[in-house]
């Protein structure tokens, strides 16, 4: 993949034709990424339509031929942050020095995962899911976005987010662990785990 | 004497790595990012200890029940028609 900035010099034909073949056909996952970022029908459809208008607009950065998907996908995030964000006035809620230092450490959490059973995650419905991924600040959802429902490797997850990769590592991590907390957490309300 | 037959023993039964490593490694086999010498490490550990193994369980269900539960939506078809306007007008 790639995400350098080497100008292309592509005529309207092509840059049609490129929109058309390699652009377009990510607008569903777009679409769900933007709907999961922001909640809202309408805000997703202002930050897809602003995002491949912009695609359009510097299209000469784009190699004909990488990676589409993920050039969009970081398009997209920063819009969100860099317009949607701001209007949402949401400040950012990571803790990063108690992430690194979480991840860092030699403590491995065991206790969490012990927490939780597989039976009651395979018998959790849609809305249980969803509620407990929203639940989740936007920085930890959207790793695991990219991560378990698109399928993006960490290196491209890494040139979406401008994050290193043990950074994305870290993230995911405790993304995960905080998912499990919010899982079990239901689950206990429902009489399901212990 | 005793520590040393007692970790070859350990070794012998759990693989190479240790508990801690395994779960060090259980997100990178969850994701697809690790080596093949670190999965194979980390099946032979996996295949004899429980708790691994069920941690590992745990891990691979969570990210199908985020795969498959959740809800897939159709972009509006006139988001598309929309975007095709104002790139039309814009060439």
């Amino acid at each position: 993949m790639s995400i350098e900035k080497i100008k292309q010099n592509y005529s309207n034909l092509e840059k049609e034709g490129i929109f058309e073949k390699e652009f377009l056909p990510h607008i569903n996952p777009m679409y769900n990424f933007a709907y999961r970022l922001t909640y809202d029908d309408d805000d997703a459809k202002d930050l897809v339509q602003e995002t491949y208008l912009k695609a359009f607009r510097f299209l000469n950065s784009f190699q004909q031929g990488t990676n589409a998907k993920a050039w969009l996908f970081r398009i997209l995030k920063n819009s969100f942050i860099n317009d949607f964000r701001k209007k949402s006035k949401q400040p950012p809620k990571i803790d990063y020095q108690e992430v690194e230092t979480y991840y860092n450490s030699d403590n491995v959490d065991v206790s969490m995962t012990t927490d939780l059973r597989v039976e009651t995650v395979q018998h959790m419905i849609g809305d249980e899911v969803s509620n407990a991924l929203n639940a989740l600040d936007v920085d930890f959802r959207t790793v695991i976005i990219l991560c378990d429902l698109e399928g993006f490797t960490y290196e491209e997850m890494s040139k979406i987010l401008d994050i290193p990769i043990g950074t994305i590592r870290s993230r995911l991590h405790r993304a995960r662990n905080l998912l499990k907390e919010k899982l079990h957490e239901y689950a206990k309300s429902m009489g399901f785990n212990k | 004497m005793a520590t040393n037959l007692f970790s070859w023993i350990k070794q012998s039964v759990f693989g190479k790595i240790s508990c801690k490593k395994c779960l060090e490694l259980l997100e990178l086999i969850t994701d697809n990012e690790a080596s093949s010498e670190e999965e194979k490490r980390f099946r032979e550990h996996i295949n004899a200890c429980l708790p691994c193994y069920e941690s590992f369980n745990l891990e691979k269900s969570i990210k199908e029940m985020l795969q498959t539960k959740l809800e897939k939506k159709q972009v509006p078809e006139d988001l598309i028609e929309s975007i095709k306007l104002k790139i039309r007008n814009h060439t």
